[in-house]
């Protein structure tokens, strides 16, 4: 039981958690815009994979990891733009082409990394960049709180400082007011004038960059190398978290704090020896509880008002 | 008649000049650095072609994705997005082997246990969010979506603790038995009897669906719910059964995937096949008549791209670029709707009509 309280007191435990939901809590941030317009980013698992490649290889080319970064936001956000021509250029189904962006971005990563260094499983023969921690002056000296929040990664202080920015585009900037008036019924918005296409298409593309981003992360985060398909299903918890959190910015770091907590504890449970695998099921598990309960409530609310 | 069948053959043509399209599209900036482009695309198109073995490893590839393809088509058939399909091929494939392994041998009705081992326990992937949705309206395609990886760690984890070889180098079963294993069909490829159930399940889906009053129910239920509910159909149970067919069927096609090609369980990953199915349903526009030929044609580009890898070293995941583009591109409204598409079929409907 000492043993359980000082692993939660313990600042690596609080990294941890930080460490698990940067890259989820950006993907999530990326679906919400892409929800809120109308057009649910299901590619975001291809996205963060091709970010995650993006960032590697730039960053070995140039020996910059923030070029890296730059390239991984900016693959991120051609992919939005792809997705939005099938969509809205095409007239392809928007679920499917998600899961083909998903299928390709998989497969395409695969025949990169091979093209580029003869390998299909790692890059482990790039010398990748890696993202620089940030140790925040003066609050790093404050005794208590200062080692708990400073010097983590600069990503995870983006992601955190994303979660009011998008908060506020969506709710307070004409920009966030057209794409809600898209999302809610795109006819009505085009009887004002507001172009659904594009709107739909920069949405797309900003959902893409914060794929790039959370993908970065995963390769250039606390790791300087890209394996295939490394990205392992968090742009599908990304989407749990999403919904979770009622397509709202704060929402959407609640749910991400709670199954990053999942995630943490069952990382250190493992330590306990209790069965690895059965501990990797509970990020997986929480979001479907969460998830039924909530729209069970939900229903149950509606009954009662009727 | 055979003006609707003319054009149909119009949208089959069209089908497949963009699918021919988008082949070489993809193909060309492969082939190009190579001192022979042509023979880049040749291996692709012509290999599989090029023997019965070959043509053997095609059905091969074919096999599960028909099973798969099938399954997707009734789930979706009944108006969910149940992606439950992908988990469901995983956990047959492991009941089928537990069954295998723990039970007693039935003599030549081993395989037949197994596989409906296999079914029954694989069927829980669908039904569990399907059941989820009806009951507490939970979003089906976002509850299957991670129940996928819930079932794969809870698979891995009784196959490490239940019936993994000690004495095997990696994580893997111990060996499946002799008289559980589905029979080979040609020598040199891996191709099994389960090819043939494939075949029978997909023709008898079609008929399901498009000849019986309870097909013709669910092709209502998952089109017009309101209107089935003005029927006075009860959706709920007919939606909950097409969740319990389409999960039968993907534990069968993981069943009978392990028995007919593996000597023993080794996913430690989701074998993709699910997806792979939904690709199906999708070439097949949700008809499982379709579904067989579909799955052929995609088997045909995956030996194409075996050819690649082996005589030209271009990796085999080539496919997978391939199969994205043709998923954005047979799915287009722009090509399939576009109004000059569309006069033409209906002249030809009214000309043959005339006459």
């Amino acid at each position: 039981m000492t043993d359980l309280i000082s692993i939660v007191t313990d600042p690596a435990t609080f990294a941890t958690v930080l460490r698990v939901m940067t890259p989820l809590l950006v993907a999530a941030l990326g679906i919400l815009i892409s929800d809120r317009a109308g057009v649910f980013n299901l590619g975001m698992e291809g996205m963060m994979l091709t970010g995650a490649l993006a960032g590697v290889l730039v960053s070995a080319w140039t020996g910059s990891a923030w070029l890296g970064l730059l390239a991984a936001i900016i693959a991120g956000g051609l992919i939005g733009a792809l997705m939005a021509v099938a969509v809205n250029g095409l007239g392809a189904n928007l679920i499917i082409t998600g899961i083909a962006v998903n299928l390709a971005a998989s497969s395409g990563t695969t025949l990169a990394l091979f093209f580029a260094t003869g390998d299909k499983g790692m890059s482990g023969a790039l010398k990748s960049g890696v993202m620089p921690s940030l140790d925040l002056p003066f609050i790093e000296d404050i005794p208590g709180i200062g080692p708990l929040v400073s010097g983590h990664n600069v990503l995870t202080y983006a992601a955190l400082l994303a979660v009011p920015l998008v908060s506020i585009m969506m709710a307070r900037t004409p920009f966030g007011l057209r794409i809600r008036a898209v999302g809610v019924d795109p006819k009505a918005a085009a009887t004002v004038g507001i172009s659904v296409k594009l709107i739909q298409l920069q949405a797309l593309i900003l959902s893409g960059m914060l794929g790039g981003m959370a993908g970065a992360y995963l390769s250039m985060g606390y790791v300087s190398w890209f394996a295939q398909d490394m990205t392992a299903g968090r742009g599908f918890i990304a989407i749990a978290i999403e919904v979770m959190g009622m397509a709202t910015a704060w929402g959407t770091l609640a749910a991400t704090v709670v199954i990053a907590i999942a995630e943490t504890s069952a990382i250190t449970m493992q330590t306990f020896g209790l069965p690895n695998e059965l501990m990797q099921m509970i990020p997986y598990v929480v979001p479907i509880i969460i998830l039924t309960v909530w729209t069970a409530r939900g229903r149950a609310k509606r009954a009662a008002h009727r | 008649m055979n003006r609707i069948l003319l054009a149909g053959l119009v949208r089959l043509a069209i089908t497949l000049s963009v699918i021919a399209a988008v082949i070489l599209a993809v193909l060309i900036p492969f082939a190009l650095p190579h001192e022979h482009p042509g023979a880049v695309i040749a291996a692709f198109l012509l290999g599989p072609l090029s023997s019965l073995r070959h043509l053997g490893n095609v059905a091969e590839y074919a096999t599960p994705i028909a099973f798969t393809g099938l399954a997707a088509t009734i789930v979706f058939r009944s108006g969910l997005f149940n992606l439950g399909i992908e988990s469901g091929v995983f956990l047959g494939g492991l009941a089928a082997t537990t069954a295998a392994l723990l039970l007693p041998s039935f003599g030549p009705f081993t395989p037949l246990v197994a596989i409906i081992a296999g079914a029954v326990v694989g069927s829980l992937s669908c039904i569990i969010p399907g059941e989820l949705r009806l009951r507490w309206e939970a979003p089906e395609m976002v509850t299957s979506l991670v129940l996928n990886f819930a079932i794969l760690y809870a698979g891995v984890f009784f196959l490490n603790y239940y019936l993994r070889d000690p004495a095997a180098g990696s994580l893997m079963s111990y060996r499946i038995p002799a008289d559980a294993k589905l029979d080979r069909l040609l020598p040199g490829t891996r191709l099994n009897s389960g090819a043939i159930v494939a075949l029978v399940a997909c023709l008898a889906g079609g008929v399901w669906l498009y000849f019986t009053r309870s097909g013709l129910n669910l092709r209502i239920v998952g089109q017009g719910p309101v209107f089935a509910s003005h029927l006075g159909l009860p959706s709920r149970r007919i939606i909950m059964q097409a969740q319990l067919v389409g999960g039968l069927i993907a534990g069968m096609a993981g069943a009978i995937q392990v028995l007919g090609l593996y000597p023993r369980f080794s996913w430690t990953q989701l074998p993709g096949l699910g997806w792979t199915g939904i690709i199906i349903a999708i070439l097949a526009r949700e008809n499982p008549f379709y579904v067989v030929p579909a799955a052929l044609f995609l088997g045909y580009l995956q030996v194409g791209g075996d050819f690649l890898a082996r005589d030209i070293g271009i990796p085999s995941e080539v496919v997978g670029l391939v199969t994205a583009a043709i998923m954005l591109t047979v799915t287009a409204t722009a090509i399939f709707q576009h109004p000059a598409v569309l006069r033409l079929i209906r002249r030809i409907r009214q000309a043959e009509g005339t006459r």
